[in-house]
Parts: C-alpha cells; sequence; structure tokens
C-alpha cells in the first residue's frame, strides 16, 4: 500500500490523536460533574494532582521507543524520594540541606536509570526482567532508608512547589519544562537514533548506530524523570513514604500506550504520554465526581482504561489495511 | 595497490567452517563480482569486510594497512558502504530518515535541521526519479513502498554516507529492467569518481554487464580471480560448482503415480510470485536454487504458516484454503523445519510429548490416553530407529539427528499423504540423514508425495526425481533425470532476467 493523502493525515502521521480525543471526552465529563473544573486554580490543582505520573510516563516513553521496558521507574521514584526527604530532613531543613537533597536525588535517579541501561544494554539482558528485579531492589534500598512514612521537609520547600513564579503555578512551569525538553530531545540525532533502535536494532546496528549507547541513554532519562517525579511527590506531600511510587511503574506504561506509543518501539512520542498520564488522572477524578458507590470504582475505571486503549487499536487496524 | 586486500581469512560457525583461506583484492575503481554456489562463503567474507563478523584468522589490508574493524561503525566510518541484501531499513521511519539515518544535517546548537534533511533525502531521491514510482518523497514511510522502491531507498542510503567501497549483496533483486539501468549508470559514475565497488547479484547477465572483474568462490575459498573479458558463462559456472562434474542422482529411483497429490497454480505470498506445479504421489519434488529465493515461503505457505496473497492450491484434486496450519494438517498435509529450534521441538518437554503433540492438535481430544497413544506412536519410533532411554526424558538430551527424527515421528502417526520438508537434514549426522532417506524412500513407496527444500544441493540432487529452481519467488526451470547435475542447476539458479 502506498501513501495516500488520506491516511496522511491520520493516527499514523499523529500516534497521539486518539488520546487527544479521549482527553478532550473526559474533561467535557469531567467539567459536566465538577463545574468548577475549569477554573483556573482548578486546573492547575489537577496538573499537581497529574504531575508525578506524567513526569514517570515522559521517562519511560524514551525507553518503550527503543522497544525496550522501564518495570523500575516506581520504585526510582520511592527510592529518590525517601532518600532527598530524608537528606533534608536530618540536615535540619536549611538551605543548603535543600540544595543537596534535591540534588542528590537527580544524580540518584540518573544513577538507577544507567544501571538499568547497563544491564540491559552492555550486558545484554532481558528488559523486562531485569528492571523488574532491578526495581525491587531499588524498593529494597528505600525501605530500608525509611522503613515507615514520615519525617518532614521545611514548609519553604512545599509552599514553593504549591506556590508561583512570576505569576504561574510552580507545577505549570514544570511540565512546560518537561515539555521543552522533549521538543529540544525530539530535534537531535539521539532521538533518530532511538527510533531506529526501537524499530528494527539489528538494521540500525548495520548503520552504525551505537545502538548499547542508545539504549543506557534512554534508561538514564527514564530514571532521570523517575527522581523528577519523586521531586514533585515531596513537594506535594511534604513528607517520605517507601512505597509512594509503586503503583506508578505500571500506570506509567499505560499512560504511555494510551497516548499512542507502541510498546514494539518507534512509534509515539513524549506528548501522546502526557495526554495518556492526564487521561487517566481524569478518569480517577470522573469516577470521583460521578459520586459512585467505592466498590465499583476501580471495575468501572479499569473498563474505561480498556475502551480506551479499543479505540486506539481499532483506529490501527484500520490504517493496516 | 589494491585499495582493499583480504587474505587468508578463516571464519569458522559453530563446527561449520565458513571460510578457510579466502583471498580478496578489490582495485581502485573497479566493479568486481563476487560468485558462487550456496554456503560458498561470500557473504560471509562481505560481512567480514563490513565489520558485522569478525574473523578468526587472516588479514584485511586498506591502503595497504592492516584494519580489523570491531562493528559497522568502524568499517563505515573507514569508507566502507554496505547495501544489505534484506536491507537495513527501519519501516516505521521516513525515507529521508533512513537515508540519513545517523548523518542527518544539524543546524543551531546541534539541532536536527528537518527541511536540511528533507532537501538532502530530495537530492538523493532525483538520482533515481525516472524509475522510482508514485508515492516516494521525503517524507513517505519506508513501511508504505514497495519491494522495488524499497530496494531504492536502501542504494541510496549507501550512496549518501559516500563511502568509497560500496558492497552491494543482491541490491538488484527486486528491480525491474529500468530500474537496474539506473543504478548500473550510477555504479559506473561511482566508477569514474575512483570508487570501488563489490557486487553480488544471482543474475549472470548483470556479472557480465556491470562487472570488470570476477572472483569465484567454493567451499569457503577462493577459486579463480579473472577479468570478464577472458571467460565465458559456462566457464564460470563450470568453475563455480567444481570439476566433480555431472554427478546424477542415485539409481533409486521412485515410481510415482500418475495421481496429482499436490497442484499449486500460480501462487503468490510474501516472497513468492506466480509459483506453478504439480506433485505426484509416491514422488519427491525438491526445491533449489540460490539460499533464500522462496523455497522456505512456499513450504511455510502451503502449510497455512503464512498468508497467501493469490493463486489456487489443490489436494488431491480438492481445493485447499491454507489459512492455517491445522486446517492444513487435517488434509493430511505435514511439515518438518529443518530450524528445528524455532519450528520443531519443544527442547524441555519429554520426547513423548513432543511425538504425540500433532495427533492431538489435529483430533482436538478432549483428554490424553498415554497408553493408547504410546501404542499409535510406537510403530513410528521402531521404523525412524528412534534412540532414547525413556519416552519421558526431555527431547533436549537427544541429538540434532534424534530430535528430528521425533518432529518427523510426530507427523507420520498423522499418516501425511504430502510431506513438505524444509531442509530437513540441517545439522544433522551422516548416519541420521541415511536413515531420513531411507525413510523418504519408503514413503514415497507407500504413495506419498513429497516437497523438498534443501541447503546441501548434493542432497537434493540426488533425493528429489525432480527439481525446480527457484529465483526471486519465481521457478526459473525444472531439472529432471540426468539433467539433475549442479552445472544445470546453477546455470538455471543463475539465469534470470528482470522483468521488463
Amino acid at each position: 500500500m502506498r501513501a495516500t493523502a488520506a491516511s496522511r493525515f491520520s493516527t499514523q502521521r499523529h500516534p497521539y490523536l486518539m488520546a487527544a480525543v479521549v482527553f478532550l471526552v473526559l474533561c467535557a465529563v469531567n467539567a459536566i460533574l465538577q463545574p468548577t473544573f475549569l477554573r483556573f486554580g482548578v486546573a492547575a490543582s489537577n496538573v499537581a494532582a497529574f504531575l508525578p505520573m506524567a513526569l514517570v510516563a515522559v521517562g519511560q516513553t524514551y525507553v518503550v521507543l527503543a522497544s525496550d521496558i522501564d518495570l523500575s521507574a516506581g520504585a526510582v521514584v520511592s527510592l529518590v524520594n525517601v532518600v532527598v526527604v530524608s537528606i533534608i530532613d536530618g540536615m535540619g531543613g536549611t538551605g543548603t540541606s535543600m540544595a543537596l537533597g534535591l540534588v542528590t536525588g537527580l544524580a540518584l535517579g540518573l544513577l538507577c536509570g544507567a544501571v538499568n541501561g547497563l544491564c540491559v544494554a552492555f550486558l545484554r539482558f532481558q528488559p523486562i526482567v531485569t528492571t523488574f528485579a532491578t526495581g525491587i531492589v531499588f524498593a529494597g534500598f528505600a525501605l530500608w532508608v525509611l522503613p515507615q512514612a514520615g519525617r518532614q521537609v521545611p514548609p519553604d520547600l512545599y509552599l514553593t512547589y504549591a506556590g508561583s513564579l512570576l505569576g504561574v503555578p510552580t507545577v505549570l512551569w514544570i511540565l512546560a519544562a518537561a515539555i521543552a525538553f522533549a521538543a529540544l530531545v525530539a530535534r537531535t540525532r539521539f532521538y533518530q537514533a532511538l527510533r531506529a533502535t526501537g524499530g528494527n536494532m539489528q538494521a540500525a546496528y548495520q548503520t552504525g548506530v551505537p545502538v548499547a549507547r542508545v539504549r543506557l541513554g534512554a534508561y538514564t532519562i527514564s530514571g532521570l524523570f523517575a527522581a523528577l517525579a519523586a521531586l514533585a511527590l515531596v513537594g506535594e506531600t511534604a513528607s517520605g513514604d517507601p512505597l509512594i511510587g509503586g503503583a506508578l511503574t505500571l500506570s506509567s506504561v499505560t499512560a504511555v500506550v494510551l497516548g499512542g506509543t507502541a510498546l514494539r518501539g518507534c512509534v509515539g512520542g513524549v506528548a501522546g504520554s502526557i495526554l495518556g498520564a492526564f487521561i487517566l488522572g481524569l478518569i480517577s477524578n470522573v469516577i470521583f465526581f460521578a459520586q459512585l458507590p467505592f466498590e465499583w470504582q476501580g471495575l468501572i475505571q479499569g473498563l474505561i482504561i480498556l475502551a480506551a486503549l479499543a479505540g486506539g487499536v481499532v483506529m490501527a487496524r484500520g490504517r493496516q489495511d | 595497490m589494491p585499495v582493499l586486500e583480504a587474505s587468508g581469512v578463516r571464519k569458522q560457525f559453530g563446527g561449520v567452517v565458513a571460510l578457510a583461506g579466502a583471498q580478496f583484492a578489490l582495485e581502485v575503481g573497479e566493479v568486481h563480482a563476487l560468485i558462487g554456489s550456496n554456503g560458498c562463503g561470500k557473504s560471509t567474507l562481505c560481512k567480514i569486510i563490513a565489520g558485522s563478523v569478525a574473523a578468526d584468522a587472516g588479514s584485511l589490508l586498506l591502503d595497504g594497512r592492516a584494519v580489523s574493524f570491531a562493528g559497522p561503525r568502524q568499517a563505515a566510518a573507514a569508507g566502507i558502504g554496505v547495501f544489505y541484501q534484506e536491507l537495513s531499513l527501519i519501516r516505521e521511519m521516513t525515507v529521508a530518515e533512513n537515508i540519513l539515518l545517523g548523518r542527518e544535517p544539524r543546524g543551531r546548537a546541534g539541532m536536527l535541521d528537518r527541511d536540511a534533511l528533507e532537501a538532502a533525502a530530495a537530492a538523493a531521491l532525483a538520482q533515481f526519479d525516472d524509475v522510482l514510482g508514485a508515492g516516494v518523497h521525503p517524507r513517505a514511510r519506508v513501511a508504505d513502498l514497495s519491494a522495488d522502491q524499497s530496494q531504492l531507498v536502501e542504494i541510496l542510503k549507501v550512496l549518501a554516507a559516500g563511502p568509497r567501497i560500496l558492497i552491494f549483496d543482491e541490491a538488484t533483486a527486486a528491480l525491474d529492467r529500468n530500474q537496474v539501468s539506473a543504478v548500473f549508470q550510477r555504479i559506473r559514475a561511482l566508477k569514474g569518481e575512483g570508487r570501488s565497488v563489490i557486487f553480488i547479484t544471482h543474475r549472470m547477465d548483470e556479472v557480465f554487464e556491470i562487472a570488470d572483474r570476477v572472483t569465484v568462490m567454493r567451499n569457503g575459498a577462493t577459486v579463480l580471480t579473472c577479468a570478464l573479458a577472458q571467460i565465458t558463462r559456462d566457464e564460470l559456472v563450470g568453475t563455480m560448482v567444481g570439476g566433480a562434474v555431472a554427478r546424477a542422482g542415485r539409481d533409486r529411483r521412485h515410481v510415482p503415480s500418475e495421481e496429482i497429490a499436490l497442484e499449486v497454480e500460480n501462487l503468490s505470498a510474501a516472497k513468492l510470485a506466480g509459483v506453478s506445479f504439480k506433485l505426484r504421489r509416491g514422488e519427491i519434488v525438491g526445491l533449489g536454487g540460490l539460499h533464500g529465493q522462496g523455497q522456505s515461503e512456499l513450504l511455510r505457505a502451503l502449510f497455512g504458516a503464512t498468508p497467501l496473497r493469490g493463486g489456487a492450491v489443490r489436494v488431491a484434486g480438492q481445493p485447499l484454503d491454507p489459512r492455517g496450519p491445522r486446517a492444513v494438517m487435517r488434509r493430511s498435509i505435514a511439515y518438518v523445519s529443518g530450524d528445528r529450534g524455532r519450528y520443531g521441538v519443544m527442547a524441555i518437554r519429554p520426547i513423548f510429548e513432543n511425538l504425540v503433540i500433532s495427533l492431538l492438535a489435529r483430533d482436538r481430544r478432549w483428554t490424553v490416553a498415554r497408553q493408547r497413544l504410546e501404542r499409535e506412536v510406537g510403530p513410528f519410533i521402531e521404523r525412524l530407529k528412534l534412540k532414547f532411554s525413556s519416552l519421558r526424558a526431555a527431547v533436549s538430551e537427544l541429538s540434532g539427528g534424534n530430535q528430528q527424527k521425533v518432529v518427523l515421528g510426530r507427523w507420520l502417526a498423522t499418516r501425511p499423504g504430502v510431506l513438505l520438508l524444509d531442509d530437513p537434514t540441517k545439522g544433522i549426522d551422516i548416519q541420521t540423514k541415511e536413515d531420513l532417506y531411507a525413510t523418504m524412500d519408503e514413503l514415497c513407496g507407500q504413495g506419498v508425495a513429497i516437497l523438498l527444500h534443501s541447503s546441501d544441493d548434493e542432497e537434493l540432487l540426488a533425493v528429489a526425481d525432480r527439481v525446480l529452481v527457484f529465483n526471486g519467488g519465481q521457478v526459473m526451470g525444472e531439472l529432471s533425470g540426468e539433467q539433475r547435475t549442479r552445472f544445470a542447476l546453477y546455470q538455471a539458479a543463475y539465469a534470470s532476467k528482470h522483468p521488463a
């Protein structure tokens, strides 16, 4: 089949179109159920609530584009969260301690990602099993650092996070920075090499693409964004919790797939994953405001996610025939 | 001084010797054809030059200096460009992204310059403007291109790197006559610029049309290098197949009945373009030619493992719709692959399970009555002279040959009328091979029809009553009786022409 004018403007070129449609529908439903939804303050607090998952999903996207997967992302969030809080609280909550804590947290995220990348890309371990295992190790470390949720960070930190900068809420700045980062990366040779690696690893290798380094890079980015998500959670909760990231691993993968990125690699992008994360968050909102009985919430949430995924699959089928 | 010189190159894969001291020298500004029969080592030699395989011994000189490449990246940096037969394109990426992969133009702050990328790709595409056909533009996805268009894009990708040494491995296989002319024109221009080309093809016409010199390889060694002006076609084919001339098939001939067991008419599928033939009961028909010309694809398509695009298949006169292996096996057709690890044995499961799986799959039995099944497969265990300690032992404990007997046994238990054998003796010992040949003869005597593909030309010519010679997914010739010689096989294998 050759490209026709019709197929050129489709999910083929814009894999996140489906996610955008679902996102708008959910916004509309949410606005009906919760009349204040469109107010700026409410929207900003929604972004704050969805931000950690969106950040993890952004990092996960790079790994998935290379046809790998990072099942340790949630554990990295937990580990960085407790380490940062422990450093800041342990050093008395001074300005220096905050700076040191944030920098250490980011470095730790990079390190965790690099460990994953080295195991998968250079030692050629199987990605699913490897990152599942390193995830257990990271989660174990988190429990060792802080066995129970607790400790505190000084108000300066969480007030800054909840506050505004130049009249714009801090969380929007962070989201904008993540989008800017993604837009920059998408215009590098690295990104082309990443997609080529995910599209056909053997062909990429034969073309001279440094496949192992590219995969390592993707895992490192995933670690970095998991660390950013952890910092966002510190700002959000003002305390440490060794179990806080657990659910983020699979929801980040779900967000990536909802956003149109193919698990087999090459196709997709960060924009879709952010939409995917917001979709997951909006689904929780809708269920909350629809005042469904508690025992029905999980069931309905699962069904909506399945319906959103099915939409993407149906559109993908349509373009293959 | 040659621009590239390989000498004494040796390479072994497991126990198989792929190269046993190959010599090769490429002069500046020449087109050098590299030809040989199946398994002669020409692909391995190219992969060593391209840096994707490391040699065990021997030297590689580039401009007289010894080099050894750690990977394709280093080879590319040294000015070697490779057209890969299986293509190195990323299907989900655009034509422009593929052509300039790894060499994307960068603008401000090192960021990718998409406009420049697409302009460069458009300039590259302009070289083949007349022959590319509709739908090829810088933003087109490679997945949306046809086979010939993809092949031209792969050629442009190789050219875009501006290599001094180009290796074209079957670069013209899917092209029509005009497209080949355009490619040859480019190759002549490259020659004029002082670049050197190694050209591999399965079309003798092309060798004489484009190449200055030819090197013939046989059994992992170089047997001849000479100018094409000094040699004829028949001499080349003779050199390729070696001195042991014209060994005809064995004396044991089968006596096919007149009944047609399998009739294939104009069958098309992935890598197959209009294959027609008839297979009679009690006959072995061989599928030959150079590797990867559609022989395995035909067997897998007939077994329903890959979808058909067109054509008709009749089994014993009745139409067959090969929409899945299960539908096909219910029509008494069996398939045995030489790729046991992938399509044959379930390695960690017991021999017994491996033996009965086809019966179970065909008959949709609700329960597994072990003793009854043992009685059913018992005769075949004896007939195949299967050696094992216990039926409960994992099949992986057996030798490769015995594993293959298990796979054959599971199909014999279904009493097939047609047997599809895809290189069944690959990697098994001589004694087991003889056992398998004897079994095949015996089956023929009982009226079973066998379609056999083998990567071993001698075996194919010796075992099959007729050999269909494949080239580019089509049957290019049929050899029977005294014609079944390696010479005739390679004459036919190299004979095809491009569609106009």
